[in-house]
């Protein structure tokens, strides 16, 4: 009869092993999205040499050789040189540090005003909410990239200004979708159980909604990050961001376009590499949302 | 039996539609294949028209556009020589006080009034007008009067010397005089001359055209019937006009496109040296550009052979004088050769050998942009840390000829060009280093003071012997070569490209487009 023994857990152990088996049916299913995995192995690359680049690229990125300008690829220069004899690989390399900075830091902004103004609007609802979406219609109604190039008109030109024109139109978008899901939170079950207990508005909602919509937090950001290298990039391209020495990949395109005839290399790599960035960072979300969001599974 | 009818009815109009649409499509076909037969030629160039008042054109491209449709008594030939015009003959007196033309007659306007000599003092009552402030009025600044003899034969008194007036008088076109009395049509926008070609339409910043003047005196000159100049900036588009054959002519073609243009069936590429002056302007009033050592280093350190290799792909002169070698009274200087050691020996001699901040300005155009580089880095050679501002051509128009004072200008560093279209000495030298000529008054944006030279550029205009004039201008061009208030870096080579069934279409050294003798074979 008494063969069998209660098992006495501890609630730390619950929460761990919670924890554990959180993370490894997410690692199971995300592990079955070849295209996304193999994205998140690239940006983790991309990561990598965003932080060591400068030290283990082949040649200074910004010293010249006029003996060697425009030379095609060879195995002494893998991409080619540029108009000056610059190594474009190196300048690539260089050049994510700059281009992933401005673009990262620049949703980041963005997610946590975005948050902040999506949880409040959402949560306290009425005309608060009413008004803060109506100031992000009004945003909305501008064409990301056409709102951008008016910002960096008032402030100027220049990275930071970059960061702050991106960021700007970001803040509208992660708004939304955060008050959405907060919206769909804030009915549950244990958030009313919480408030009959008697928590504070500040800790129902730091501390019960906020995790809720962390992964569509997580999954947005993530396709985010790569319109904001492209339009970073577009800035460049028009001469409103990096300054025009600077390795920035956009920048790095815009200069090249007068060789599309006669030195393709110039343009091909730093297109192809904001091509293959861009790229990754949507197929990385896509496969976030599939194993993270509930609606899409069956 | 209905469903068949609309479906039958379907059936027809989408035949219709077909046919229609390859019927236009062979009616451009044909339209495309008629172009030479209607002589007609397009022109590409890299900026916009400005205006159409040929009294107030300052820029090259506005004033090549005016010299389409109107005529000064003397002109420009192929090589800037000064050559009659709407003046048979001219003669200049002893004293070189009083210019005499004969004029041609026969002539006529576009708007079909005579020019005679009453349409030349309409004109030089227009420029002489104090209300009107007209920049043609700096060509006269010496005319006290014009007399009349007869009605072709006219008169100008100038109250001292002046060794340039004639190039000065080519810059001068005559506008109908009717067009001058008609208020109602504003001159910049509606132009009557007596040129080649007569005014068609003018869409700002999109193209401009012109089409035959039948009744021109010299019919023989051109047989082309209309000409399009249409402004496109971006490099790539215009290499791409020339090789589809959208445009007859382009000018400038971009440097690192000519060897593949050349090899392109019918194309040719023509180089021309040209009096374009390529340089950076260094603001002398400002620390420590005051230091004649440090600008001199900046000149040392910059390797213009680079620079030409690099910015201008090897098609270009060093700049070894204050003007280019195509400019009249040109005599060339020993140049700053790149002396890495020479400019850190001079940076120390100057206390700056930790280098400094600074400022370099210049346009949006991709080879301005290339040029601002290259010098950053050169410069960085002698730890000068260059910023790069790069405004479009308006804002930095307004930065730099705003400051009303010296010490309110902040240009540091300017990167641009300077081209004399008068072809003579004075101006490549007046506004330039003439310390009555800082902005706004001219374009002396290094603010060279030197009342040596001051003196000299007067002096050379008041004398009317060209032996003396040669030595005046040698002495400027060496005195201002060495206090170094540029970073003298090349003079260009024009490239321009044409369809070899268009002849008599050329680019003057001064960058201008002249179609007075196209030809299309």
């Amino acid at each position: 009869m008494s063969n069998i023994q209660p098992e006495v857990v501890t609630t730390d152990r619950i929460v761990n092993e919670r924890k554990e088996t959180h993370f490894h049916q997410f690692w199971k299913e995300f592990r079955k999205k070849k295209p996304a995995l193999i994205s998140l192995f690239f940006i983790l690359f991309l990561i990598l040499i965003m932080i060591i680049g400068p030290s283990v690229v082949p040649y200074d990125p910004a010293k010249p050789d006029y003996n060697r300008v425009l030379e095609s690829p060879t195995l002494e220069h893998f991409f080619g040189t540029d108009e000056f004899g610059r190594d474009i690989l190196s300048r690539l390399a260089v050049g994510a540090r700059l281009t992933l900075s401005v673009s990262i830091s620049a949703v980041l902004l963005g997610a946590v005003f975005g948050t902040i103004l999506g949880l409040v609007s959402g949560f306290f609802g009425k005309l608060l909410d009413r008004s803060i979406m109506r100031v992000c219609d009004v945003l909305f109604a501008f064409p990301d990239l056409i709102l951008a190039i008016g910002i960096v008109a008032i402030l100027g030109p220049g990275l930071r200004n970059v960061i702050i024109a991106v960021s700007f139109f970001s803040i509208p978008s992660f708004a939304r979708i955060v008050r959405s899901a907060t919206l769909e939170t804030k009915e549950m079950l244990f958030v009313e159980a919480t408030r009959s207990i008697g928590a504070s508005n500040r800790r129902i909602i730091w501390k019960h909604i906020f995790p809720e919509t962390v992964p569509t937090i997580i999954v947005y950001f993530t396709m985010k990050v790569g319109t904001a290298i492209l339009a970073a990039a577009s800035l460049s391209f028009l001469g409103l961001g990096a300054e025009p020495s600077s390795p920035d990949w956009g920048a790095m395109l815009s200069k090249s376009r007068d060789y599309i005839d006669s030195s393709f290399h110039l343009v091909f790599f730093p297109g192809l590499i904001i091509f293959l960035t861009v790229l990754a960072f949507n197929l990385l979300g896509d496969g976030l949302r599939d194993v993270l969001d509930p609606k899409t599974k069956d | 039996m209905k469903k068949r009818l609309l479906g039958q009815l379907f059936l027809l109009s989408t035949v219709l539609l077909v046919i229609s649409a390859c019927s236009s499509d062979s009616t451009s076909g044909t339209d495309g294949a008629a172009k030479s037969n209607n002589k007609k030629i397009t022109i590409a160039i890299d900026q916009n028209f400005v205006t159409l008042d040929p009294h107030n054109a300052g820029d090259t491209v506005s004033i090549f556009g005016t010299r389409a449709m109107y005529e000064g008594l003397v002109g420009f030939d192929k090589n800037m020589n000064v050559v009659p015009v709407l003046a048979e003959d001219y003669s200049v007196s002893e004293d070189a006080l009083t210019y005499t033309f004969k004029l041609r007659e026969g002539v006529t306007f576009h708007d079909g009034e005579p020019f005679n000599a009453a349409a030349v003092k309409a004109n030089f009552d227009r420029i002489m007008d104090e209300n009107d402030d007209l920049r043609a009025k700096r060509n006269f600044q010496y005319v006290d009067r014009l007399e009349i003899a007869n009605d072709y034969e006219v008169k100008f008194v100038l109250n001292q010397p002046f060794s340039a007036m004639l190039n000065k008088f080519a810059m001068v076109p005559m506008i109908s005089p009717n067009a001058i009395d008609d208020n109602s049509k504003d001159i910049r926008l509606n132009p009557v001359g007596t040129g080649p070609f007569k005014f068609k339409e003018w869409n700002q910043g999109d193209s401009l055209v012109v089409e035959s003047f039948n009744e021109y005196w010299n019919s023989e000159s051109t047989n082309v019937e209309k000409v399009t100049f249409k402004p496109v900036p971006e490099n790539g588009a215009r290499a791409a006009m020339l090789k589809t054959g959208e445009a007859d002519f382009v000018y400038p073609v971009p440097q690192q496109d000519v060897k593949e243009l050349e090899n392109v069936d019918g194309v040719v590429i023509e180089q021309t040296p040209s009096t374009i002056a390529r340089y950076v302007s260094i603001n002398t009033f400002k620390e420590p550009f005051t230091n004649e050592k440090v600008r001199k280093a900046m000149n040392y350190a910059v390797n213009k052979e680079a620079y030409i290799k690099v910015v201008k792909n090897g098609y270009g002169k060093t700049l070894d004088s204050t003007m280019s070698s195509e400019t009249q009274y040109y005599s060339n200087q020993e140049p700053y050769t790149f002396n890495l050691e020479k400019a850190k020996e001079l940076m120390n001699e100057a206390g700056y050998e930790d280098g400094f901040e600074a400022e370099i300005w210049g346009n949006t155009s991709s080879e301005t942009l290339k040029g601002m580089e290259l010098l950053k880095q050169q410069l960085a050679q002698i730890r000068i840390d260059v910023t790069i501002k790069s405004m479009e051509e308006g804002t930095l128009s307004d930065e730099i000829y705003t400051p009303k004072t010296p010490e309110e200008a902040k240009v540091q560093m300017w990167y641009v060009s300077w081209s004399p279209s008068s072809g003579d000495a004075d101006g490549a030298t007046r506004s330039l280093f003439s310390s009555e000529y800082f902005p706004p008054n001219g374009a002396n944006t290094a603010y060279y003071n030197n009342s040596q030279v001051d003196e000299w550029i007067d002096a050379a205009n008041e004398t009317s012997d060209t032996k003396a004039q040669e030595d005046i201008y040698a002495k400027i061009q060496s005195e201002a070569y060495d206090d170094a208030p540029w970073i003298f870096l090349a003079s260009d080579t024009i490239l321009s490209g044409y369809h070899d069934h268009l002849e008599g279409v050329y680019v003057l050294p001064d960058g201008s487009v002249s179609i007075k003798e196209a030809q299309l074979k």
